[in-house]
């Protein structure tokens, strides 16, 4: 077993404890949490550190996760890591964008934590 | 990989229902848009999956605190509005708690988080419900009022639900706002 090193981006630092908590719930008991609250603290983390599986909410103030999706790819972060967006947005524009922007997997909210096992599972052991 | 093929049959399963529904317009559908049931399936898909509660609709007034605290998250696009969630504010440490598994004696910037959260949650749940409306409105960041004697007023809505739900001891009100249709 390996230790998953995990960005959760959320304005909401109730999600993001929630996010945890789903992960660890699907299985990923070794799981060390970088949080970051807006896409660009969460470009600033990946300047300093290494991860293995990237979580955003794509609604968020200053820059929100398609603009940071973007930005992972254009400034070539995080190669190869997979990238799940966690959203209230369910539409097929939202998705489209997520999935052009370079997202692997995509979460609506509500969710549960079988929901979670199920779309960051896979990508984990694919990774 | 299985990630983006999911990615995908959700992309296709949207653009089916898309095809399905494309000539109604939403000026045309507003008994679809306006319907109370999408609330309250909105309302306890939220509560039974992000708080492990189930909660019922109530005929009766909520339960009356003196201090509350209210979330809003504005709707943009297609349609313009809000989505208001409002409780007591016991209610609101209760709902929080089971959100975090914590315990709180205050309304401190987790509980304002937490109840922004459902609210946005509750908010892009409703208007999943209609394809249009998921596809052509977005949602503005949760804004939380905490306070008393405060009211809530839209003038001449377009239309508007108001519904009270209880769970377990707490009970709480979710309003609907629509103040333009396109």
């Amino acid at each position: 077993m390996r230790e998953i090193r995990t960005l959760i981006v959320d304005d909401s630092s109730v999600m993001r404890k929630i996010v945890e908590r789903s992960l660890r719930q699907a299985g990923l008991d070794l799981l060390v949490v970088h949080e970051a609250a807006s896409g660009t603290e969460g470009l600033d983390l990946l300047k300093a550190k290494e991860v293995d599986l990237i979580l955003s909410d794509i609604n968020m103030p200053s820059m929100d996760g398609l603009e940071f999706l973007r930005q992972i790819r254009d400034q070539k972060l995080a190669p190869g890591v997979p990238v799940v967006m966690i959203t209230t947005e369910s539409s097929e524009e939202h998705v489209k964008q997520a999935i052009q922007a370079g997202a692997q997997g995509y979460i609506r909210k509500p969710f549960t934590a079988e929901q979670v096992k199920e779309r960051v599972l896979p990508l984990v052991h694919a990774a | 990989m299985l990630g983006m093929k999911s990615a995908v049959r959700a992309l296709q399963e949207v653009e089916n229902e898309r095809e399905s529904t494309m000539a109604v317009s939403l000026r045309e559908s507003v008994q679809l848009v306006s319907d109370p049931r999408n609330l309250d399936a909105s309302v306890e898909e939220v509560f039974r999956l992000m708080l492990g509660l189930n909660c019922r609709r109530d005929s009766g007034p909520a339960d009356c605190e003196p201090e509350s605290v209210t979330a809003v998250v504005g709707f943009g696009g297609l349609l313009s509005g809000a989505c208001v969630f409002r409780s007591g504010t016991n209610a609101a440490l209760k709902i929080a708690g089971h959100m975090t598994g914590m315990v709180f004696e205050e309304v401190d910037d987790t509980v304002k988080d937490g109840i922004g959260e459902i609210c946005n949650m509750l908010a892009g749940a409703w208007k999943g419900k209609v394809p249009q409306l998921a596809a052509n409105c977005g949602l503005s960041v949760p804004a939380v009022i905490t306070g008393r004697d405060y009211q809530l007023h839209v003038q001449a809505p377009e239309f508007q639900l108001h519904h009270i739900y209880r769970s377990e001891d707490t009970s709480f009100e979710v309003t609907i706002v629509c103040d333009g249709l396109q």
